[in-house]
Parts: structure tokens; sequence; C-alpha cells
């Protein structure tokens, strides 16, 4: 059959659903049959699922066209971030099928999978299927797989921009490097919404082999969508919070929004945010009862799936949530979406955005509410990003060593491997292209020496080297914990929440649980619960029947920060405030800047500002670049690093999106500090690698590393395992490593990402460099100013000092003893 | 590096490293080495660098010399796990240091067979009492004497002025109890909340030092 047939097949498809073919999807068809890999750049909700299901399905019609005798086994894979994805898109595979009336079979196959299904994948994958990343590995892990996998042709990677710059982007650049190789006629395609770098991010997708690329295409949508941002903004400016994250004095506004919408989506940045408004729309409105919900990734599959589909139905009038309802097929009844705090990136703002107003030609609108004062700048940059589609890029991962001892391991558990082959593999993939000798050599004895080996008679025991040199891990127990560890990329530990008589609430990271006590009560899913006890990783819980006060359900999430074009749109905006050109918000804003004058300016574009002042919990220096949160951290710790040469002092860092906070116990001598080249931009890679050594930075980075790489052990969700006696964690390896293996690839690792993806090393150079442009205007004030007030009431503190452990300690007694 | 504790009539040497030296008994005490943890993990495919498995022995012939005691005895979870290969070294340690008697006063973790420490001429008892003490692994309540123990493997939070704040072991002693932090290197602490009564030795690197009067003073 020719490809002319195959797409008269499908148009006439098309016209029998009374949908239209858009040029892109016809585009991808095309490129897909004429056998090309490539990345296409389409919006949700746009039909991007039929540009490639349709072409993955008339491949089966010409093959079948050519042999009469149809071939088992599996045909495509289509990968999902999100396993909440996978029903709908299993749904649409199945609609083409049914169209063309042939006999595939469609399968999903994530941790949600019954063990009966799973079963019978095991005997005979489906034609069609489709998993998670995770699962992808964990089918990597299983006997025979190369076999199993052979035949397979095509992949697609659903919403790549989501995990590129993740590890689980990573972990998906090694599966696909594995899946050319045992699967000759493998294509590879990614669907991705627009971000900076889309070249970039099909280089990663597809890796380095000539092979895949001489074939490769970059297919665009380009449907541009009208969004329309507005700042809520309230009566009077008096009541303005200066700091807060939840921005709850505009309640009655979002209210009243609410109300005027068919459905409206609540976008919060955090899931305890997402928890408080939920209460609180309840409370204040009880007429919502029944016609609100609250969606977040915490919360039990079941009741998400429920929300999910009642939004579908135009059973809910409004939906608090998370980042969990970024994605996903179309919600049509979606007419407005209110934006709760910064949302920290433009494409992330766009994206939600998109999801109202879907149908064809009706726009998007979105409310953004800014939850203090500060953040009405943010609005009114935002504005602008929006109208000239500034889109931040997605950075990608280089030598994640992490996940290649994942991976390998993953490799020697199922069917043993040789290094030699592999490493030609992994060399081709982006992540690992500058990976030399000398690190591939490491991290070969790392998995099957356990590194170095000091006593001959050492123990160590993962992977075994056989006579033939083939890697294999031959215990079932560690390849058992290997399995169960595969899962966990994604980070913290999270423990079940469910009742005491059955019924499981959702999940809840370690490090909220463990600061309660049994009898504690606590707002989680929108109930009130009171912890009965912590048991085998689950969480039993009852209905709080006391008055007592909640505590609010709490997740580390991910701090995100602006972009280098984002923070100097916020520049600019902040320089207009001493002009008479004002947005509808800075003139909102009047009151605040009045305030911020009485004690200090707002500066202007030569100017560099500087804020110290006293309260009782010390001596507080300000300071503001307006270059997002990860390079204010870079700046900070730089900055507090070169005090602490000049003189013993130890420091506590805060910072935002703004600018950030020196505190310390004594005053600092700004004018010297600043004469001895403060702001130098010269030895600031130095610099920073000795500040990196003194604060806790990259222990933090080092957490995750630990977890994917297997080092800690954190058991499996609902499952007891006897691990008693290896439970270790993260900062004990953290400690050994540095104390005693320096020059460990996962410890210099923590520390490479800590500067990569945090740092930002050329962003604080070209900072310092502007700085020195400036004029910089110290101001000692007499109490905090606005613009300091969301910094210096963060909780969240780096740490550095170059006092003695006595000395400090000596302080810290010596306080007390009035 | 050592700070003087009297309690009574006793009198302790606390040393940086953890151990104690009962004067009166010329007696060395020591809590929660967890010797064969690295050896434990490695032997389960958790590389831990094998170098921090001796440095626990490095450890203990250093304070062993520096108070060169009659006698030693292990106040529990001396070793982490069932026999690794740490058990030469340990028999190789214990060899060394013959002139000393070695008792181990068992912890929940020492699983390891009375018969092979007896090989060693180490005599195993759930708990040591002398008319003045109570020696036990789990901390344990007594009327009259002091009850020196491990098991939770202490440690204390201090916060100052500019929100400094700093994590360190400690030797705990709260009326007739005294808890010894963990020895053994890789074994993590446990944070206690001290109340103005309790007497607490904070380990500053390579210094003991007496924190009680920051837990006096607080409301």
């Amino acid at each position: 059959m020719t490809n002319v047939e195959l797409f008269a097949r499908a148009d006439s498809w098309f016209q029998s659903q009374q949908w239209q073919v858009f040029p892109f999807q016809k585009e991808t068809w095309e490129h897909y049959l004429a056998g090309k890999n490539g990345l296409l750049n389409a919006p949700t909700g746009s039909g991007k699922t039929y540009a490639l299901w349709i072409p993955i399905v008339l491949e089966q019609i010409r093959a079948r066209s050519r042999s009469a005798k149809a071939k088992t086994g599996i045909k495509a894979i289509w990968i999902t971030p999100l396993r909440a994805l996978s029903v709908e898109i299993k749904q649409a595979a199945e609609r083409v099928i049914e169209g063309f009336q042939l006999d595939l079979t469609v399968g999903i196959r994530t941790g949600d999978t019954a063990e009966a299904e799973r079963r019978k994948q095991q005997k005979q994958l489906p034609d069609l299927l489709i998993t998670t990343p995770e699962s992808l590995q964990l089918m990597l892990a299983s006997k025979d797989y190369a076999q199993r996998l052979a035949h397979c042709q095509a992949v697609v990677i659903d919403e790549w921009h989501e995990l590129l710059g993740t590890k689980r982007g990573v972990q998906m650049e090694l599966a696909l490097s594995r899946m050319k190789t045992i699967a000759p006629n493998l294509r590879i395609w990614g669907i991705s919404a627009t971000i900076g770098n889309l070249e970039q991010a099909r280089e990663v997708l597809l890796g380095l082999d000539s092979k895949t690329n001489e074939k490769a295409v970059l297919v665009q949508a380009n449907i541009q969508k009208q969004i329309e941002v507005y700042a809520i903004l309230p009566e009077t400016m008096d009541a303005y919070p200066w700091r807060g994250h939840m921005g709850l004095h505009l309640l009655d506004e979002v209210a009243a929004i609410v109300k005027r919408s068919k459905t409206t989506l609540i976008f919060t940045n955090v899931r305890s945010a997402c928890e408080i408004w939920f209460q609180q729309l309840l409370d204040r409105y009880p007429e919502f009862a029944g016609e609100i919900a609250m969606h977040h990734g915490s919360i039990a599959k079941e009741t998400r799936l429920w929300v999910e589909q009642a939004i579908r139905d135009e059973q809910l009038k409004v939906v608090v949530c998370t980042s969990s309802l970024d994605l996903g097929v179309d919600f049509a009844p979606v007419e407005t979406i209110i934006q709760i705090g910064g949302p920290k990136g433009v494409a992330r703002f766009m994206q939600r955005a998109g999801r109202s107003g879907h149908q064809p030609g009706k726009k998007s609108v979105i409310y953004f509410l800014a939850t203090h004062a500060m953040e009405l700048i943010e609005a009114s940059a935002l504005q602008k990003a929006v109208k000239h589609t500034l889109v931040e890029d997605r950075i990608p991962y280089l030598n994640s060593f992490d996940v290649l001892v994942q991976y390998l391991t993953t490799l020697a558990v199922s069917d043993g491997f040789y290094p030699n082959e592999i490493r030609q593999e992994v060399q081709n993939t982006f992540c690992f292209q500058a990976m030399t000798d000398e690190e591939w050599r490491w991290i070969l004895n790392f998995i099957s020496k356990g590194g170095q080996s000091l006593q001959a008679y050492d123990e160590f025991k993962k992977v075994e080297i056989e006579a033939d040199g083939k890697f294999k891990v031959n215990s079932r127990k560690i390849a058992m914990h290997h399995r169960m560890q595969i899962g966990t990329i994604v980070g913290d530990v999270s423990l079940q929440v469910k009742f005491l008589g059955g019924g499981y609430i959702g999940s809840i990271e370690e490090y909220f649980i463990s600061r309660l006590k049994p009898g504690d009560i606590f707002q989680f899913g929108g109930r009130r619960l009171e912890l009965y006890q912590i048991k085998n990783m689950q969480v039993l819980v009852r209905n709080a029947t006391g008055s007592g006060k909640a505590k609010l359900a709490s997740w580390l999430g991910g701090r995100l920060s602006f972009s280098a074009q984002m923070s100097q749109l916020l520049r600019e905006e902040l320089y207009r405030a001493n002009t008479s050109d004002l947005s509808v918000e800075l003139a909102a804003m009047e009151p605040v800047f009045t305030r911020q004058r009485r004690e200090s300016i707002v500066p202007s574009s030569n100017e560099f500002l500087i804020e110290t002042f006293k309260t009782r919990e010390g001596y507080h220096s300000l300071f503001y670049p307006f270059e997002g949160r990860f390079v204010h951290e870079a700046l900070a710790s730089l900055l507090a690093y070169r005090i602490s040469l000049l003189t013993p002092i130890s420091f506590s860092l805060a910072y935002n999106d703004y600018g950030f906070e020196l505190l310390s116990d004594q005053p600092i001598d700004l004018e010297s500090v600043i004469d001895n080249n403060l702001f130098s931009a010269s030895y600031v890679h130095q610099d920073l690698q000795s500040s990196l050594n003194a604060t806790e930075m990259a222990k933090r980075k080092f957490r995750d590393i630990a977890v994917i790489s297997g080092l800690v052990f954190t058991g499996y969700p609902g499952k007891l395992i006897k691990t008693k006696h290896l439970q270790g964690s993260s900062q004990l390896f953290f400690e050994v490593f540095r104390d005693y293996e320096p020059d460990n690839l996962l410890l210099q690792q923590a520390i490479r990402e800590t500067f990569e993806h945090q740092l930002e090393e050329g962003r604080v150079i070209l900072a310092l460099e502007r700085i020195n442009q400036q004029n910089i205007v110290v101001k000692e004030c007499s109490k905090p100013t606005p613009f300091s007030f969301p910094i210096i009431t963060d909780r969240l503190r780096e740490k550095l000092s170059s006092e003695t452990l006595a000395d400090r300690i000596a302080k810290m007694t010596a306080s007390f003893m009035k | 590096m050592t700070t003087l504790l009297k309690y009574n009539q006793l009198e302790f040497v606390l040393h940086y490293s953890g151990a104690a030296f009962w004067k009166n008994g010329n007696c060395l005490l020591i809590a929660d080495v967890h010797l064969g943890k690295v050896a434990h993990f490695r032997k389960n495919g958790l590389a831990v660098p094998a170098a921090v498995g001796l440095v626990n022995f490095e450890l203990l012939e250093e304070v062993l010399s520096f108070f060169n005691p009659k006698s030693v005895i292990y106040l529990g979870d001396l070793f982490h796990s069932k026999t690794n290969n740490d058990w030469r070294a340990f028999s190789a340690f214990i060899e060394r240091n013959a002139e000393q008697k070695h008792v181990l006063v068992a912890g929940n973790h020492d699983i390891i067979s009375e018969s092979h420490y007896k090989k060693l001429g180490i005599e195993v008892v759930s708990e040591i009492e002398t008319h003045e003490l109570l020696l036990t692994h789990h901390p344990t309540e007594t009327d009259s004497k002091l009850n020196i123990c491990g098991h939770i493997h202490p440690g204390v939070l201090l916060r100052g002025a500019g929100r400094q704040s700093l994590r360190l072991p400690c030797f705990f002693q709260s009326q007739n109890q005294l808890i010894l932090p963990a020895f053994g290197v890789f074994t993590g602490k446990y944070i206690l909340e001290p109340t103005a009564t309790d007497r607490v030795f904070a380990i500053a690197q390579r210094e003991v030092l007496d924190v009680s009067a920051y837990f006096q003073n607080q409301v």
C-alpha cells in the first residue's frame, strides 16, 4: 500500500470523527512513514497524540499489506512522564485501532498496573505499550529483554520538555541508547511543548550517533494561542502583606472570579498552599461544597482520576491544584486559570494559561495573584514575557554518574553486559559524550569492587565479573533491592497515609511526618487527621475529633528560579518605578515604594542597593541584584566567603528572586569589605569552590545522588523488607566520602551539579560585572524595609563560618548567660 | 582533648572520641562502636569507602594508649551485625591489647555468638553492677546508682544569634544516668532536648566542651 493510499485512509477517518487534519500532523505522518526520527513541538491539547499514533498504526497496515501473516510482539512504546496520563493515551490509541478495524492490542505498564496484568505482559507484550521512564527501566532489568523488544519499531517520548533537564531524562537517554542496538528498526520521536532550546532538546533525545541523526527532523505546530494576563489587585494596597506566600488576603477577589467563570483551575506552587486554599475557599464560601475539588501529586490516584473526569463532565466549578494538572489532555470546560504566587517560569506560566479556552479561536485567560507586594513587579514582567514568548531553556544534565551507576546495575541484573559494547552506546548519549576512560573505569570499579578496595579479603558484593568478562548480578537479594530502587529516582522518601481501618488517602514526605508525634493533628487531602502511628513505611491516621490546631502537611518540593531573560525583564520593570511610565501593577505598588523610600531607595538602572539594619536576630546586610534565586544563592555564598577571609565570622544566608541577605551576630564594615574587592569578577571559580566546601549546598545535592546510585536504600512504599542493619543516610555517606574518598565521582558530581544547575557560574560573573559598573548605594536603615521583608523572614537558609567550632559554641553558650 | 566529669565521688575523663575513662576503677567505657558496619554494607552492595572500616580500629588504639586502662568495657553494639571480615581485624586488635581485660555488655545489635567472644578471652554479660555503678546498653532506671549506658547515640542542637545553629554528638547526663555518644564512625546521632538540670558535654572536633549552661538559661 502506498503512502498516498494510507493517508487517504487516515484522512477519511479524521472526517468520520468530524476532525480536521492539521498541517503539522500530516507533516509528522510523512516523516514517520519515511522512517525518520524527530521531535514534534506542539502544545498540549493540539492533537499531538494523533500526530504519532496514526502513522504508527498506518505502518502496521502497510506491513500487513506486504505479508499476510502478522508478527506478534511489541510494535511501539509510548513513554509518558505522568502515570495519570496513560489512560487517555490508551483511549486515543484504541480509537485509532477501532477506526481502522485492526486487531492490535494496547496495554499500560506503570507502577499502578495490577499483578495479573503484569504476568500477562510477561508472557506476551501488547502490540502497543504505554509506560513511564521508570517502568521502561524495569523492563531492561528483566531477563531476555533484548529478544522481547527486538521488533519494536517506535518509541515515542511524550512531554519530553518535562523530562529534559531532569535525571529521569538521563534515564531515558540511556534506555534509548540500548533500544537503538537491540531494535535495529527503531524510530525515536519526542513531543515537546515550546522551550527555549528545542534544537538541543532533539539532540539530547536522539543522541550523537550519526545513524540516528541523519534522518532527524524537527516539526513545529506553530499554534499561536492568544493569552491574556491580568493581575488580581485589591481595592486598596494598605492590606497587601510584605511577605507571606499564600495570598489569602485576595480570597474574596478569587471567589468572585470563580463565580463569573464556568470552570476555574487555581494553580499553587506547592502542595501545602493547595491544601490551604481549598480549605479556606470552602470555609468562607460553603456554597462551593460539592463543586470544589483539590488535585495534587500526593492524593490517592482514584481521587485524582475522579477529579479529572469531573472537570470534563462539568461537575466542578473550581479545582485547586499544583503542577499535577500541568500536563494531560483537554479539559474543555475550563475557562479561567488563576496562578497563585510567581510561577518562576514563563514556559510553565504559558502552559498553565493554555489549560483554559481550549476551543479553536478562544483565547486563554490567566489571572496572576501576587502573594506579597514585591511579586507585583513579577506580574508586570510576566505580561511582557508572555507577549514576546520569552520561554526559558531546559538545561540537560551532563555526566550524571548516579544515573549511570543505576543503569549499569540494571543491565547487570537482567542479562549482564560486556563493558566494551555498552561503553560505545553510553558514549553516544548527550549526557555522557564527554566521559573519559578513567571515569568509565571508575564507574565499573565502583559497581564491581565498591570503589577502592583496600583489603585483600574485602567482601564487597554487587556486580560480579564473570570469566568471560561479563558484568552480572547473581545475588537474588541484590537484584530484588535494585529493582525496587529503580522507581525512586524522583527523590524523597514518601510514606503512605492510611486510615487505621484501612483506606489509602495519599502519600507524604518523611521529612514532614518525622516532625509529628502520635496524637498530633495535621491537615492533608482536605481532611483533619490525627496521627496514630508510623509503621512499616505507613502512616496510620484517624479523623481528628478535637479542635486542636492542625499542622499543615508540607512538601520540600523544588524551589525554582528565574531565567536570565526573566530576571532582566524584572529589573527593567523595577527601574521603571522611578519614572512616570508605570504599569497597572507598578502603579498599585506606589504605597510600597513610598514606604521603601522612607528608609531606603528604589534603585534605578545605574544603582546597586545594599541595606543594613539591626534586629533582635542580629546584623542584617541585604543586597539586591535582581538576578533570580539561583544566582543569588551563589552570590551570597561567594560574598560571605570573601568577607569571612577578612575576619572570623559566621553567617546565615537567605535569598529570593530579588536579592539576598547575609545575617551575622556581628556588624560588617561594608565600606572596608567593598574596598577589599568584594565584588571582583576575578577568582570567582576558586572562591565559589571554597565557599561550597564551607556550606552544605553540595550535601543537599548529594541526597538525590545517593538514592539514585543505590547507596541509600529507601525500601518501597508499603512493602516491608528486612533492611534494619542497612539503613544509612545520604548525609553519613556524604561525610565519609568527603573525609575518606574525596575523589569519589558521585561526591564530585554533587559539587559539579551545585555549580552547573544551581550556581550558574557564568551568570554570577556577568552579575558581578554589572554591579561593578553601577553606583553602590549603602543605606543604613533603622528597621527592615519592604524590599527586605520577604528575604529576612525566609527560614530555608545556608550557613557559612570562618570561626572555630569551639569559639562558636562558647558564644552560643555565653549569649544565654545574662 | 578531654574534660573531667565529677559525679559524687566518681570521676570520669570524657574523651573526644566518645570514650569515658572511669578514674577510680581504672576502666575505659566505650559505647556503640558498630564494628563491621562498613563491611556489612559493602557485603550488601553499598559502597561505603573501605577505609572507613579501619578508622574505628585506629581510634580504639588511640584511646587505649592514651588512658592505658586496666579494663575496657564495651557498652553494647560493639558489632553492627553478623561476623564478617572486620572480625579478623577485631581479633588482631584484641591480641595486640591482651594486657587489658575486655568485657562486652551486650546490646541489641550484638548478635554474634558468645562463644566467638570467649575464644578471644572476652567476657559477655548483660549488665555490670558495682556498688556505685550500673553499666548497661539500654538506658536503665536505678534508685541510687549511676547508670552508664549507650544505645541512644545522643546529640544536641545549639542555636546562637544571627540564626546560627550546630548539631553535635554529646555525653548526656541527667540525674543518675550518663549516656555515652556513639564511638563508631558512620553511625549518626539522635538529637535530645536537655532540660536545665541535665549536664551536656558536646564533642567539637578534638575537644569536649561543657555546654550545660546553654540549657540552664533557656526558658
